[in-house]
């Protein structure tokens, strides 16, 4: 485990490093503008507001009803992780076709820098 | 260095795609935070609901989708076939053609003729019988219409049928602008043949002819001295080719003479010899008997005192011409006494005429 937890961090750094990370996520951004995806959470977050009051609405609340609700963390394997994954709201609402083609890249940025 | 150790290839394929799904799980969790602290800070903002609008608008701005209209709603093509009336001569006239017209109508734009309005006034004026000023103004008017009227036969900007610089002289309806008129058209006529082809002194713009219904009696008079002006079947407009156009044949030309002229009209052929540079007394005679008859019936226009001038043409001469010709004989014959001189001196020269006849002519209206 000690080596998946270095081998991950490892990754992360490489693709920090290299840019990688950041294109992913700008990649990612837009995709998912494009798809609506901001939208549908922009009225959820809306019914969100309205329920809890304008002026007392916090930053945690809104990432609390926002983002997933379990937490991927490293003691998942990877069945687990995918099916809380799919429970999660905002995961649901990404389509599928987002999300093959990120994983596409960072496949594919591993197959490049699996020598390193 | 430690890197090099933990070798990727030598993972299997699943936690490879546990790596993948992880990375992915990551950045979309950071897209998702990212969007949170978007819209908290618009919320404390203030400007998180700006954009939200209720049901009812939201109907009234809805995207059509239906045949035939765009996605406003809005019918194509629907304002081009509807009418409007004008306000001022309460004629129905296509709504795409209403602006210029109206500005014509009401003579108020810039290619509107004000020579109605002028008239109306110079016969208000005349009526009151105002000061000489006045008619020195008129003079210089004249003047000057005359000389940019042959200037402007050169010129290929702006041949308006109906700007006011055309045929201003003819236009008025006092008693003295008869003779102005009659020494304008002739040196017009004489120089017509040396300058012109096809133009004619008054700045016709038309190629193919002119719409006659606009013109007063004393312009087609004018016109049929130097013009064809057959009127053709299919344009219902005058031809503006020269006395002897192959088109049409004297014939014709006859019979457009009597229909506007009355059946004393004079003939083409005898017309024609205006022409020539070259003129006797013989053919002022006969020129001073038309003048005579332009001058006799001038002022039925006026009388009648509308900006219509199609309702006087023909018909105006039949009627109101023996009562004027009786009353005015005296002042025309000044006038044209006075023209008759000046013919035999003038051919083609600026106008200087107008100066000798007017004296004569105020002393019998005043």
């Amino acid at each position: 485990m000690n080596k998946d937890a270095q081998m991950r961090a490892a990754i992360n750094q490489k693709l920090i490093e290299t840019g990688e990370r950041e294109r992913l996520k700008e990649l990612l951004r837009a995709k998912l503008i494009e798809c609506g995806w901001k939208d549908q959470l922009k009225a959820h977050c809306k019914e969100v507001i309205k329920e809890k009051g304008l002026e007392h609405v916090t930053v945690d609340d809104l990432v609390a009803e926002i983002t997933p609700k379990g937490r991927v963390d490293s003691s998942m394997n990877f069945n687990t992780c995918l099916d809380s994954c799919s429970y999660h709201y905002n995961q649901a609402l990404v389509p599928d076709s987002v999300k093959k083609e990120l994983l596409q890249r960072i496949r594919t940025f591993l197959a490049q820098h699996a020598s390193l | 260095m430690k890197m090099e150790e933990m070798s990727l290839s030598g993972l299997d394929n699943s936690k490879l795609e546990a790596i993948a799904q992880e990375i992915y799980t990551d950045l979309v969790e950071d897209s998702c935070l990212g969007f949170c602290f978007e819209v908290h800070r618009a919320v404390k903002c203030g400007y998180f609901f700006l954009d939200d609008t209720d049901p009812e608008s939201m109907k009234d701005f809805e995207i059509v989708d239906q045949p035939g209209l765009d996605i406003f709603g809005q019918v194509f093509n629907q304002w081009k076939s509807k009418e409007c009336v004008c306000p001022n001569c309460s004629r129905s006239i296509a709504a795409s053609r209403f602006a210029p017209h109206l500005e014509k109508c009401l003579g108020m734009g810039r290619n509107s003729s004000r020579i109605a309005n002028r008239r109306i006034a110079n016969s208000n004026n005349m009526n009151k019988s105002e000061s000489d000023q006045e008619d020195n103004d008129d003079i210089n008017d004249n003047d000057w219409s005359y000389g940019s009227e042959k200037k402007a036969k050169k010129r290929k900007s702006d041949k308006n049928p109906n700007s006011p610089r055309r045929s201003k002289s003819l236009k008025h309806k006092n008693g003295f602008s008869v003779c102005t008129s009659a020494s304008y058209t002739l040196p017009l006529l004489f120089s017509s043949s040396g300058e012109l082809s096809n133009s004619d002194p008054f700045k016709y713009n038309s190629s193919s002819g002119i719409s006659y219904e606009a013109l007063g009696p004393e312009e087609l008079r004018s016109l049929l001295t130097t013009q064809c002006g057959v009127i053709s079947e299919h344009t219902k407009k005058m031809c503006t080719r020269s006395l002897r156009c192959p088109q049409h044949t004297d014939e014709q030309r006859r019979a457009v003479r009597v229909y506007f002229l009355g059946p004393s009209a004079i003939l083409p052929e005898v017309e024609s010899s205006l022409d020539n540079d070259s003129f006797d007394m013989t053919d002022s005679q006969s020129l001073i008997s038309r003048l005579q008859w332009d001058g006799s019936s001038d002022l039925s226009p006026s009388d009648s005192g509308s900006s219509k001038t199609s309702e006087n043409q023909g018909w105006g001469l039949g009627t109101n011409s023996s009562e004027s010709r009786k009353t005015k004989k005296k002042k025309s014959h000044l006038s044209l006494v006075g023209t008759a001189s000046s013919l035999g001196s003038n051919k083609k020269k600026k106008p200087k005429p107008p100066a000798p006849p007017t004296p004569s002519i105020y002393d019998d209206i005043n």
